[in-house]
């Protein structure tokens, strides 16, 4: 849009395993729906990681979005596992690997991945993440218990800048309040988060500059959170914070290289 | 770049994107009030729920309230909320099957509830009663009998109230008219089948706006003239909802149709 940038914080592209048309099997579909929307850039994830497996989904998305994006609109999200098993380089080299491929932040699927999600198994990586400043991105659907999941996590990084995602259509207010209060390096995407004046109420208590907007494509479309973030009554200054200032402040200040 | 959707000159979306309404009224077809016992609601309450429906034009909200669906808060305290904002709430009486004594109430009490009652609400799947129960005769037989719609919360695969049993219950009551609250979410082919063989019946899209190719395929499948707009308000916000149907690749007619021109030809501009 012409007066407001938008950066989409959660997004999937890739081929599912168990089909589905709901779009989004290319870079080339994803970037024709944010312009029939008006978004300019988005942090993409590969829709098919649960079930294909970090290695694969890791290597697939950058072919999928150097196949597709010219224009270098699209930053890419990798899948961690535990260290021990030497399937991901050690975090300097992941790190400068990230840096070299447009891969800004990282994210788990500890319960379809089957590990523990904690400082034994990636304490190490998540240090070196929290002290570069390198966002993990952390969905309740994917963790171990749920939201008990994302508060052990916190618990166990609380200097880690992290992202929780797909927050769940049901008001989730009773589980991210106590988060954003607490953690000063959690942020919120909003693709799910469709309460009314909620938004609002979120940036008054703990700052616009904790929400990130987010589109949640392909089971979501860009336009109906475009439009609650436009008119959630806050001033447009911190309309355009949400809408893509603070993802693009986030990814700038996280040291990869 | 070519122009988004919300830059088609003339659009509804241009006009709601830069002012944040538009020169129509909405019909918000399915909300509710009041407390939940599993979610936070900031704004659960009549004046702050009217207060947010003013900012984007919602001319009629009809709501059933949390309290009488699932506690034992009565329908005429439900009218006296109503009756505080007549010039944007309307309601759905709520039938609550395991309260046969209530039903009997409310249905001896209608024409004091009308016209600010326009309805039945249903809520099948969480009184785990089949619409097609005798439990739930009273009630059809009366919207039957004055051709009221019912709103009936509807989902896919349900035993309570998914496609087959709606299917028989609309197909039982012709001259009821059926709000499928949801439109049986996730089973599109059943909607389509409800559809085809059921011309009493309407699909209301509570929490489909936003997911995306879903307002697509039903207006593909069903047409968008049988589409109902609501919010479940308080849970969603109406921005949030009316721009799922605003960014929808779908019609500039088809958008008319789902924000007000249905409900107009069906229960007109003045009630």
């Amino acid at each position: 849009m012409n007066d407001i940038m938008f950066f989409d914080a959660q997004c999937q592209i890739g081929v599912p395993m168990l089909g589905g048309d709901r779009g989004g099997r290319s870079a080339a579909e994803l970037l024709a729906e944010m312009d029939r929307n008006g978004v300019d850039k988005a942090l993409v994830a590969h829709g098919n990681t649960e079930a294909a497996g970090a290695v694969f989904a890791n290597a697939d998305l950058l072919e999928l979005i150097q196949a597709d994006d010219a224009a270098g609109r699209l930053t890419g999200v990798w899948t961690i596992l535990p260290a021990q098993c030497g399937e991901l380089p050690p975090p300097a080299e992941l790190f400068a690997r990230m840096a070299a491929n447009r891969i800004g932040a990282l994210n788990l699927f500890p319960v379809a991945h089957r590990w523990q999600a904690c400082r034994l198994t990636v304490g190490r990586l998540l240090d070196a993440a929290a002290e570069r400043r390198v966002p993990v991105i952390l969905s309740p659907p994917v963790m171990d218990g749920a939201w008990r999941g994302v508060y052990d996590f916190l618990r166990e990084f609380p200097a880690a800048t992290v992202i929780v995602a797909k927050l769940g259509l049901w008001g989730s207010d009773r589980n991210i309040r106590p988060l954003l209060e607490n953690f000063p390096g959690c942020y919120v995407e909003l693709s799910e988060y469709w309460v009314p004046e909620g938004i609002a109420d979120l940036a008054r208590r703990y700052g616009a500059d904790r929400l990130l907007y987010a589109s949640g494509y392909p089971r979501f479309g860009h336009g109906s959170t475009m439009l609650s973030i436009r008119h959630s009554g806050l001033p447009l200054e911190q309309v355009r914070q949400i809408a893509g200032q603070n993802l693009e402040r986030l990814l700038a200040r996280a040291q990869l290289a | 770049m070519n122009r988004s959707v919300w830059e088609q000159p003339g659009s509804l979306a241009e006009a709601f994107w830069k002012n944040g309404a538009a020169d129509i009224p909405i019909y918000d077809m399915h909300g509710h009030m009041g407390s939940h016992n599993a979610i936070f609601f900031a704004r659960c309450e009549a004046p702050e729920m009217v207060a947010h429906m003013r900012r984007l034009g919602v001319r009629r909200l009809v709501f059933s309230h949390h309290y009488s669906l699932m506690g034992s808060f009565r329908n005429a305290r439900v009218h006296e909320i109503t009756a505080r904002f007549p010039d944007i709430l309307r309601m759905y009486v709520s039938i609550n099957p395991h309260q046969p004594d209530f039903i009997a109430e409310d249905l001896a009490q209608y024409d004091r509830l009308a016209p600010l009652a326009i309805g039945f609400k249903f809520l099948p799947d969480y009184h785990k009663v089949k619409v097609t129960d005798p439990r739930y005769e009273a009630a059809l037989n009366f919207a039957s009998a004055r051709r009221l719609p019912i709103l009936v919360h509807t989902w896919g695969g349900s035993a309570f109230n998914g496609a087959d049993v709606m299917l028989e219950a609309a197909t039982r009551y012709p001259q009821a008219t059926f709000f499928m609250g949801h439109s049986f979410s996730g089973d599109w082919d059943g909607a389509k089948r409800v559809a085809e063989a059921c011309p009493n019946v309407y699909f209301e899209l509570t929490s489909l706006p936003g997911q995306h190719t879903v307002i697509e395929r039903l207006c593909a499948d069903i047409g968008s003239h049988r589409l109902l707009f609501g919010t479940d308000m308080p849970w969603f916000d109406e921005y949030q909802h009316v721009g799922g149907v605003l960014s929808a690749d779908i019609s500039e007619d088809d958008k008319h149709n789902i924000l007000y021109r249905n409900v107009e030809k069906l229960l007109g501009k003045d009630w």
